[in-house]
């Protein structure tokens, strides 16, 4: 009986489903009640702490007002004093170093077959450009502020010579910008002051290629290892002089050797505005070159001894409206004195070492009119002038044979943009007696990245 | 080497010269605005050299010989920054040879740091966009704020450079921006009617103008930023502004009329040749004038 009450008791306990709660509708209402006060209590809690954070929050948007209202003047003077003296300064887009990339492609057609100069010897950068379609040489160009006394740049081309890819250090230097009394000290590799087109960058010409004056005296441009110091006047009108010295390895110098400095240069210049339309510049420069010793013509002339060059260069530019943006007309015109004293060698014509002591000159004058904002034609002439040959040189690359060699350019251009141009040439180039060159070219130009600068 | 040291001989004596005293503050300015607000705070202590006129883009300009001789010689520099003058400001700074007035230097103001700029690029500014300025737009002269605001940047930085004067500066700014303050209620009373109205533009130059009376720009002329109108682009804009009122075209004295000339024949609008700087036209000789012949054109 027992064993029955129990199993039914068990059966019961399984059975029911709920024991707790069916046995405690008052413990429920006791836990209903633990957990009301519960809740109040957190509730009462969370209120507190509601009105903490109100209290807090409005506290915080009190100091905001106060600062708010302090602001204005305080912002007044922090805004108005200068920037911190900067570690960097960048200048052209978020970029540091601003970095820039030309591209430049042209095609070349010529009707000779040859283009040597008669009597010069031209250096391989003053060489005619290449025939065909070619994609001349693209500049990579990085600069920025090193900081706050002192700006670096380095430009390097990549250039195809004769099938092959080279790269070329056109530029790499250092130059200041905390010193005093209009003085700059550049160091480095860099295209020297001299006469007008030698400081500049291909790319920024006028024309597609340098003008005769310049591929033959300059072999297209002077940029040597060095150190260059100029200092602009403190006068009424613009003056600049300056001068360096250099390793001696660029053509015309060459050959440099040990711990000589090859070559130095110097130059002065003035230059002003003429009323509101007209702006103007003229130089004189020279650069020095000792103890060269200077392969040319596809090292078939070698040149030993001291080549000194002369330059003088003229610039003006004249906006008809005032505004260069609309239209301008730029006049430009160099001229080159070279001096030479020393050995000329053509192991093509077995000259042997002949001795020469004489001057070759050249000039040329351009001129080219924006007619419209993105249009552009020009002009030039260019001419040289070779030294007397000597007997040991008759017949060789330094005999013009009575031929002063000329080009005669006219080009027209259209700028898309700051950033693009394109350009169609034609030149006549008599460079050698019985050579009449007819030269076609079409050129593109275009930069990316930093924004180019407009030189004068 | 004999020759080498001749030259540099020369050259130390030519610069070793004694540089002159000057009495004046020398204040390069880039645009004519701000050689006139230099003005009005610097009054007789200084001399302004202005680098450009009201007929020339400010932005096309290149670093010639003149302006690089007035850097030289300048103990305070205001332009306007923000890559407006970056094709030939940074040549005069590397070339000219005076710490001072390099860029973060004592002698340096660029109003564009000093301002909130409109149009800045929030999103990738890619030059197929035209010349933009990523940094913002630089034409911050035309809201008369900005100039009070600059006046007092302009008075401090003077009073940096020249302490001996600096009560002058003080007070000149505090007369300025009293009667400034005046022109501006006056200004906005008198251009509270332009609010909304509808103008087309040559190019970006008039944005903060536009802002700050509450005027909307419709379309540009140029079909991308530095880029100049062609035929194309205009028939196009000639579409985009069917049945709106438009009330004018605005152009500025260095841009060239002919865009505009042949939508106002074909639409049928006004141009309105504004002075957009101090010398704009012969009324606006200074900048209160400017302000005034500003208003009085757009009326």
């Amino acid at each position: 009986m027992s064993k029955k009450l129990l199993l039914a008791a068990s059966a019961a306990v399984l059975l029911n489903t709920s024991p707790a709660l069916a046995a405690s509708d008052a413990d429920l209402a006791a836990i209903k009640a633990d957990i009301q006060a519960m809740r109040a209590a957190y509730e009462s809690k969370i209120e507190q702490l509601e009105q903490k954070v109100e209290t807090l929050s409005a506290q915080q948007d009190q100091t905001a007002a106060k600062i708010a209202t302090v602001e204005p003047a305080a912002g007044e003077q922090v805004a108005t004093q200068r920037p911190a003296t900067m570690q960097r300064n960048i200048k052209d887009s978020s970029f540091n170093p601003a970095i820039g990339v030309i591209l430049n492609g042209k095609y070349n057609s010529f009707s000779e077959n040859e283009g040597d100069v008669a009597g010069f010897a031209i250096g391989e950068e003053g060489e005619r450009g290449t025939e065909g379609l070619s994609i001349d040489e693209t500049e990579l160009n990085f600069s920025a502020s090193v900081d706050d006394k002192f700006r670096g740049s380095a430009t390097i081309a990549l250039a195809e010579h004769g099938g092959e890819t080279e790269v070329e250090i056109e530029e790499v230097f250092i130059a200041t910008t905390a010193l005093p009394a209009g003085i700059e000290v550049k160091a480095g590799r860099f295209f020297s002051e001299l006469g007008y087109l030698n400081s500049h960058h291909t790319h920024t010409d006028d024309f597609a290629d340098r003008p005769l004056t310049n591929r033959a005296f300059l072999d297209g441009n002077y940029g040597d290892d060095g150190i260059q110091v100029s200092a602009v006047l403190p006068t009424p009108i613009y003056t600049e002089i300056g001068g360096g010295i250099f390793r001696g390895d660029d053509n015309p110098a060459g050959g440099a050797e040990g711990s000589d400095i090859g070559a130095w240069t110097a130059y002065g210049r003035v230059g002003g505005d003429i009323g509101d339309k007209t702006s103007w510049r003229v130089g004189l420069s020279t650069l020095q070159a000792d103890d060269v010793s200077r392969d040319a013509n596809e090292d078939e002339v070698n040149f030993s001894g001291d080549s000194d060059l002369y330059i003088a260069d003229a610039r003006a530019v004249y906006a008809p409206t005032g505004n260069n943006a609309e239209q301008e007309i730029i006049f430009q015109g160099e001229y080159f004195y070279r001096d030479e004293d020393g050995t000329y060698e053509d192991t093509g014509a077995a000259t042997g070492a002949v001795d020469y002591d004489d001057g070759q000159s050249g000039w040329y004058a351009q001129s080219v009119y924006k007619f419209a904002p993105q249009w552009r034609a020009g002009a030039r002439f260019s001419q040289l002038y070779a030294g007397d040959v000597p007997t040991g040189l008759v017949g060789s690359a330094l005999d013009d044979e009575g031929h002063d060699p000329w080009a005669a350019t006219a080009m027209v251009d259209w700028t898309n943009s700051e950033f693009s141009r394109l350009r169609a040439q034609y030149s006549r180039e008599e460079v050698a007696d019985g050579q009449e060159d007819n030269q076609f070219t079409l050129q593109y130009i275009m930069s990316l990245g930093a924004h180019g600068a407009h030189n004068y | 080497m004999k020759k080498l040291s001749l030259m540099i001989l020369t050259l130390g004596v030519l610069v070793a010269s004694p540089s002159f005293a000057f009495a004046k503050t020398n204040i390069f300015a880039c645009a004519p605005e701000w050689g006139a607000l230099a003005q009005e705070i610097g009054g007789d202590k200084v001399d302004i050299y202005t680098a450009s006129n009201a007929n020339q883009d400010i932005h096309h300009m290149r670093a010639k010989p003149s302006l690089l001789a007035a850097m030289r010689k300048a103990d305070l520099v205001i332009c306007s920054g923000a890559s407006l003058e970056i094709g030939w400001l940074p040549i005069l700074l590397n070339k000219a040879g005076n710490n001072q007035v390099q860029e973060g230097g004592i002698g340096s103001v660029m109003a564009s740091d000093y301002v909130p700029l409109l149009d800045v690029m929030q999103e990738k500014a890619d030059r197929s966009m035209g010349h933009v300025h990523p940094e913002g737009n630089p034409h911050i002269h035309l809201d008369p704020n900005n100039i009070l605001f600059l006046s007092k940047v302009i008075a401090e930085r003077l009073s940096e450079i020249d302490a001996s004067n600096s009560s002058a500066y003080q007070s000149n700014q505090v007369s300025f921006e009293n009667s400034w303050t005046q022109a501006i209620a006056q200004w906005d009373n008198e251009g509270s009617h332009l609010k909304g109205q509808q103008v087309v533009v040559y190019h970006k130059s008039w944005t903060y103008l536009l802002n700050w009376l509450g005027m909307e720009a419709v379309a540009s002329l140029e079909p991308k930023p530095g880029i100049p109108p062609n035929a194309s682009h205009l028939k196009q804009v000639l579409q985009d502004i069917e049945g709106k009122n438009v009330k004018a075209i605005l152009i500025a004295p260095f841009e060239n009329e002919k865009g505009a000339k042949w939508l106002s024949e074909k639409a049928n609008i006004p141009i309105i040749k504004l002075p957009f700087t101090v010398g704009g036209n012969a009324q606006s000789t200074d900048l209160k004038t400017m302000f005034d012949d500003t208003l009085q054109r757009l009326k």
